[in-house]
């Protein structure tokens, strides 16, 4: 028996994961995923629940947030600014911000590609089939927006 | 042609494409820089749990006082800080089930139900204990909450939760359910069980 419960457990660290690298924002990336939950128990059901559909109403909610925002900026919100945790994770969340950050200069198309991408949830075709562009789009666009993200990455490094 | 590095890192690769590929790695040290470049910020830009969500305490119908007081504490408790809205925001529907007082002799308890639903303009509750009548809870403040404090029977009740008069939606927390008569679910809540 699918149980909500344990249907959230599995999914809310990746999916967390992906509307951070879509948003660099960790309180918008939380209420982002209450509402893809809400909508999906809402929709769906708590028996209609998966993984593809969750993310798929994650994805939308994260476009509906972007033209909400267009009307109102959320010129408050801190920059991916978690909880508190342990010391030893310091470094590696410094360096995981700074992605999120460069993530938020790809184009739009290119984040939400590559944000996909590395779901590891999705393949080319399914992802093609998502954002209605073809497969060998998806592969030519995916690197691209890695290759980009790995300029930013090296633009805002002390070490060039 | 370096597509294929994307493809290799995203699992997209044929096994032909493989034995390819790690050829070219072997023989172009500029490739094989890229590749391993690349997959050093994927393993950054895939990390999970960096900024972990919060955790759904999975509740038990039926619990004892004391993990029950517990598990508010979890989840109404951080609502007074940052975490605390972590933790409401990433509850999709947080519904509560507090049976915190035992009840007289005669086989009562007074229960207290608490529900998130921070969109919601009116939040009802309607179950075998109020002969399936839309009883309106009360909103706790501007938090999201709403809550109602019912003396119901020891036993086994169906309930369900109605928002803005029409929509209907379980506990999420409760993992008891039964099919209702018209293709819908109830929650099952259980009174005066300790375990």
């Amino acid at each position: 028996m699918i149980i909500f419960a344990d249907f959230y457990r599995d999914h809310k660290d990746r999916l967390l994961a992906y509307l951070l690298r879509m948003t660099g924002d960790y309180e918008l990336s939380c209420d982002l995923m209450q509402e893809s939950f809400t909508r999906c128990l809402e929709r769906y059901g708590w028996k209609g629940l998966t993984s593809s559909l969750l993310f798929t109403v994650a994805r939308n909610a994260v476009y509906d947030h972007g033209r909400r925002r267009q009307v109102r900026q959320r010129s408050d919100r801190k920059r991916c600014q978690g909880p508190d945790n342990p010391e030893e994770h310091h470094l590696l969340r410094e360096e995981y911000q700074r992605v999120l950050t460069a993530m938020q200069q790809l184009e739009p198309d290119e984040k939400d590609l590559l944000s996909l991408a590395a779901t590891s949830i999705y393949s080319y075709r399914e992802i093609a089939q998502q954002a209605g562009i073809s497969e060998a789009n998806v592969k030519v666009k995916v690197h691209r927006a890695r290759i980009k993200l790995k300029k930013l990455l090296g633009e805002g490094s002390h070490h060039g | 042609m370096d597509e294929m590095i994307s493809m290799f890192i995203d699992n997209e690769l044929s096994i032909d494409d493989k034995m390819f590929f790690v050829k070219r790695l072997k023989g172009d040290p500029d490739f094989f820089d890229e590749t391993l470049a690349l997959l050093d910020q994927d393993k950054l830009l895939r990390a999970e749990g960096l900024f972990p969500a919060p955790e759904l305490a999975v509740k038990a119908p039926g619990v004892a006082q004391g993990r029950l007081q517990a598990f508010l504490k979890d989840f109404l408790g951080p609502l007074v800080g940052p975490v605390g809205v972590m933790a409401v925001v990433a509850v999709v529907v947080l519904g509560i089930v507090l049976t915190d007082r035992p009840g007289p002799p005669s086989g009562v308890c007074s229960s207290r139900l608490v529900v998130y639903q921070p969109e919601a303009r009116e939040v009802a509750v309607a179950g075998a204990f109020t002969d399936w009548k839309a009883v309106s809870m009360h909103a706790a403040g501007s938090s999201g909450y709403w809550e109602i404090r019912l003396d119901i029977p020891r036993g086994e009740h169906g309930f369900v939760y109605i928002a803005d008069g029409h929509r209907r939606f379980v506990d999420p927390t409760i993992l008891t359910r039964e099919q209702d008569d018209f293709g819908g679910e109830n929650s099952i809540l259980i009174v005066g069980q300790s375990i």
